[in-house]
């Protein structure tokens, strides 16, 4: 019991003293951690401190593979290898950059390879672009040097070239009711 | 574009090339299903369902990531479910983790949280961390 109403006392004494301290305590740690990375083991230097605003870009630098999807309701820049798919509202492929999948976005600036296909409203092929697959696509720019291996198809945005087939299933079903009709007549 | 060779974890890291690579940024936005592998740094802004393999990984505030780190240097203030390995290993005060944090050092601020074991790993661990039952998938 006696410890108890130690431990009581002693933090309302220093609770007076307290919330300077803590204020305090930040600048110390950080001002630590130099030292701590004195040590013969760290030879490295702490990985810095995450920015307190962060970029809304995503980038994935020249360095880097993945191996995946990759979904984002914002911007994209790829350098790096990418096998799966990508989705971004604007993505750009860097002239490094080397994407194994399909590309789907608003705005697709392609300088790298891509094999697979491009979905996107706006697609740009640079003159380094390396297209191996089908683009799908409202407006298309291509400049002199772009390679590409596949079709160029303006239909984004519109229903799939498979709803077209429904037209011509009534039109062939006629005969067959003819012919019921013709079963039904006698 | 090989996998990041563990055994360099342990040697000093090249300065000329870790100057060259640059920085991954994930932003708040994406989310990134997969494995990701560089020999450069790495910076988690959104979510990461699977596995990084990386020289450095920064786990932002509001980061997410769902599965195994390994790396030299993983500085944390995001939240993690799965397991760390990674030689130097910080943890802010925001940090929330669930899962193991695999270190040979360890620096942990106050308020971070940790549900799991924190296992200290000698270096040789990391150096032959690849064989290791642990990290088979």
């Amino acid at each position: 019991m006696t410890m108890f109403t130690r431990s009581d006392k002693v933090s309302e004494t220093g609770g007076g003293a307290k919330p300077p301290a803590r204020d305090d305590t930040p600048a110390p740690a950080e001002a630590k951690r130099p030292q701590a990375t004195a040590q013969p083991l760290s030879h490295t230097a702490p990985p810095p401190p995450p920015k307190a605003a962060a970029s809304t870009v995503s980038v994935i630098s020249k360095a880097l593979k993945i191996t995946g999807q990759l979904e984002s309701t914002e911007d994209i820049q790829i350098d790096g290898m990418v096998d799966g798919d990508v989705r971004g509202v604007s993505v750009t492929v860097g002239g490094d950059a080397k994407i194994k999948g399909t590309v789907y976005g608003e705005e697709v600036k392609l300088s790298g390879t891509v094999d697979g296909k491009i979905e996107a409203q706006r697609v740009v092929l640079t003159s380094t672009a390396h297209m191996s697959g089908d683009v799908v696509h409202q407006n298309i720019k291509i400049e002199a040097g772009a390679f590409i291996n596949g079709h160029c198809r303006p239909d984004f945005g519109k229903p799939e070239s498979k709803a077209l087939p429904p037209p011509h299933k009534p039109a062939a079903a006629p005969p067959e009711q003819k012919r019921d009709a013709v079963v039904g007549a006698p | 574009m090989s996998a990041l060779s563990l055994s360099s974890l342990v040697k000093p890291p090249r300065r000329d090339d870790a100057e060259e690579l640059p920085v991954s940024h994930l932003g708040r936005a994406l989310t990134v299903r997969g494995v990701l592998d560089t020999e450069g740094e790495i910076r988690v802004h959104g979510k990461v369902l699977g596995r990084i393999n990386a020289d450095c990984l920064v786990l932002d505030t509001g980061g997410l990531v769902e599965g195994d780190i390994v790396a030299r240097d993983v500085r944390v203030s995001g939240r993690l479910n799965g397991r760390i390995f990674a030689l130097h290993v910080t943890l802010d005060s925001s940090a929330d983790i669930t899962g193991r944090v695999f270190h040979h050092t360890l620096t942990m601020a106050k308020g971070a949280r940790v549900e799991g074991r924190m296992p200290w790993r000698p270096l040789n661990y990391f150096e032959t961390l690849e064989q290791l039952p642990e990290t088979r998938q």
